[in-house]
C-alpha cells in the first residue's frame, strides 16, 4: 500500500497519515442536501398533519410501553436466575445450607454436577478396566481415551470459533456420548453376579 | 389349608424349578424345561458360548458342556418366562466356560448376557436383547424393538428384510448390519460401523472415530440423522421423490456424486456443507455433521 509516501511502502496501520485535508470543502454540498431533505419532508406531511400528529401523540406512549414491557422480562429474567427458594437450591459446600449462606441456583450448579457424576464414573471404570483381560482393556481404554481426545477438539475449535453452531452440537453430544460409553464399561460384566 | 391356597402358584413354580436347577459341576448337560410359545427367555453366560436357536416346540432345551470352573447351571421356568443361568462360583467370576446351545420356541423374545462369551442366535422371530462385553455377537433379528450391545466385541447382525426397529450400539467393536429395514439406531465409538438396509424409514447414527457406512433405499419419506467427530461417513443413498440433504464438515471434506453443489459456510471460516433439495417436496432427507472426518455421498 502506498499513498501520499508514494515510493515507501506502508507496513502497519498507525503509518497512515492522521490528518490529510480533504481535496475541497465538503460541507457545503452535506449542508444542501440536508436542507432539501427537510423541505422534501415539509412538503409530503402538509397534507396530513393530523395523522402525523398522531403518530407523534403515540410515540410517548409506545416507549413507555417498551419500558414496561423491558422491566417486565428483565424482572422474570431475575425470578429465572435466582431461584429464591425451594428444591431447585442447593448448598454450593457441605454444610452451607444450615448455616442459611452460600445458597445457589441448581442451574449454575449444573457443569459441577455434571463433573462430579463423571469422576464418581471414572472411579468404577477404572475398577471394571483393572478386572478385563489386557488386550481388552488395551482397546476399550483406547476407545475412551479417543472420545476424551475429540472432545478437547471440539472444545479447541470452539474456542477459536465460539458461535459455532456445529460444534456446539457437536460438544454436546459427544460428552452424552462420553458419559453413555462409561457407563456401558462400569455395567459390563455386571450380570456376572 | 388357607394358607396351602394363598401360596399355591409359589409353591408349583418351585416345584417346577427346584429339580432342574441341581446340575452341578462341570460335564455335558442337557436339560428339558417346558416354555410359552411367545413367552421370555433369558440367558446369561459369563465365558465360552451361548448358541440360541428358535424351534417349533414349546420347549426350552439347553445342551453343551460346563467347564469345570461352573459350579452349576440354572434353568428355570415360571409363567411365561424361563432363566438359563451358568452360575459361577463366588469370587471366582471370570475362569468358568461354558458353551451353550439354547433351543427356544421361535416366537420367544430373547435377553442375552455375555461378558467374554461369543453370541449367536438365529431362528428367533421375537424382540430380542442381546449383550456382551468383549465376546462376538453374531444374530438374525427379526423381531421388533430389538437391541444389541457390545463393548470391545464385534457385531454381526442379518435383518429379515422386513421393517423393524433395531438398536445397535458399541465401544470399540465394530457393527455390521445387513439385509435390514424399518428403523435404526446405531452408536460406536471407534469401532466401524458397516449398515445396508433395504426399506430405510429412519436411520439415526453416531461414530467418535470410527467409519461409518451406509447404503440404503430410503422410503419416500424416510430420514437420514448421522453425527462424527473424526470418523469418516461413507452415505450411499436412494429414494423414490429424491433427497434432501442438509451435510457440513467443520473443517473435513464432503465428496461424492452430490459434491457439485458443496459451498463453503462461512467466506472467511472453516467448514463446507451441502445443502440440496429433492425433486419433489416433503421427499427423504438426509442430516449429517462431522468435525473433521469427510462425508462422501451419492444417491445412486
Amino acid at each position: 500500500m502506498t499513498g501520499q509516501f508514494f515510493g515507501r511502502r506502508v507496513k502497519r496501520i498507525d503509518e497512515l497519515a492522521q490528518d490529510l485535508p480533504p481535496g475541497r470543502d465538503l460541507w457545503p454540498a452535506i449542508s444542501a442536501g440536508i436542507a432539501q431533505a427537510i423541505e422534501a419532508e415539509k412538503g409530503a406531511s402538509a397534507p396530513t398533519v393530523a395523522s402525523s400528529a398522531g403518530r407523534y401523540y403515540w410515540r410517548p406512549a409506545s416507549a413507555l410501553a417498551a419500558a414496561v414491557a423491558l422491566v417486565a422480562v428483565g424482572m422474570w429474567i431475575g425470578r429465572a436466575m435466582t431461584l429464591p427458594s425451594g428444591d431447585g437450591m442447593v448448598a454450593s459446600t457441605p454444610g452451607a445450607a444450615e448455616n442459611g449462606a452460600a445458597l445457589i441456583p441448581t442451574a449454575w450448579q449444573r457443569d459441577e454436577k455434571y463433573r462430579e457424576q463423571r469422576n464418581a464414573l471414572l472411579v468404577e471404570v477404572q475398577v471394571r478396566l483393572q478386572a478385563m483381560p489386557a488386550a481388552e482393556r488395551d482397546k476399550v481404554g483406547a476407545s475412551l481415551a479417543t472420545l476424551r481426545r475429540s472432545i478437547g477438539e471440539i472444545e479447541a475449535a470452539l474456542g477459536r470459533d465460539p458461535a459455532n453452531a456445529l460444534l456446539q452440537e457437536l460438544l454436546v453430544n459427544s460428552c452424552q456420548e462420553e458419559m453413555r460409553a462409561l457407563t456401558a464399561v462400569r455395567d459390563a460384566g455386571s450380570q456376572e453376579s | 389349608m388357607r394358607v396351602f391356597k394363598n401360596h399355591r402358584h409359589a409353591i408349583s413354580l418351585l416345584a417346577c424349578a427346584v429339580p432342574i436347577a441341581a446340575l452341578a459341576g462341570g460335564g455335558s448337560i442337557d436339560r428339558t424345561v417346558v416354555a410359552a410359545a411367545n413367552g421370555e427367555v433369558v440367558i446369561s453366560n459369563v465365558s465360552g458360548t451361548i448358541d440360541v436357536r428358535g424351534w417349533d416346540r414349546n420347549e426350552v432345551q439347553v445342551i453343551g458342556h460346563l467347564g469345570d470352573d461352573v459350579e452349576r447351571l440354572d434353568v428355570e421356568s415360571g409363567g411365561s418366562r424361563t432363566f438359563v443361568k451358568v452360575v459361577l462360583p463366588r469370587g471366582n467370576s471370570h475362569d468358568g466356560e461354558a458353551v451353550i446351545e439354547v433351543r427356544v420356541p421361535k416366537a420367544s423374545s430373547v435377553e442375552v448376557s455375555a461378558v467374554s462369551a461369543d453370541v449367536s442366535s438365529h431362528g428367533v422371530l421375537g424382540t430380542q436383547r442381546l449383550k456382551s462385553v468383549s465376546g462376538e455377537i453374531t444374530a438374525d433379528i427379526a423381531g421388533d424393538e430389538s437391541e444389541v450391545k457390545s463393548v470391545s466385541g464385534d457385531v454381526t447382525v442379518r435383518g429379515s428384510g422386513k421393517p423393524l426397529s433395531l438398536r445397535m450400539s458399541s465401544v470399540s467393536g465394530n457393527l455390521d448390519l445387513l439385509n435390514a429395514a424399518g428403523k435404526l439406531d446405531v452408536v460406536t465409538v471407534s469401532g466401524d460401523a458397516r449398515v445396508t438396509m433395504g426399506e430405510a424409514s429412519e436411520v439415526r447414527g453416531r461414530t467418535t472415530s470410527g467409519e461409518f457406512e451406509l447404503r440404503a433405499k430410503l422410503t419416500p419419506d424416510g430420514r437420514v440423522d448421522l453425527e462424527g467427530v473424526s470418523g469418516d461417513m461413507t452415505l450411499r443413498l436412494s429414494a423414490p421423490g429424491g433427497l434432501s440433504t442438509e451435510i457440513e464438515s467443520f473443517s473435513g471434506d464432503i465428496e461424492g456424486c452430490l459434491a457439485d453443489n458443496v459451498e463453503r459456510v462461512s467466506k472467511y471460516g472453516p467448514g463446507v456443507r451441502l445443502n440440496v433439495r429433492a425433486a419433489e417436496t416433503g421427499g427423504a432427507r438426509v442430516r449429517a455433521k462431522t468435525l473433521s472426518g469427510s462425508i462422501d455421498i451419492c444417491d445412486r
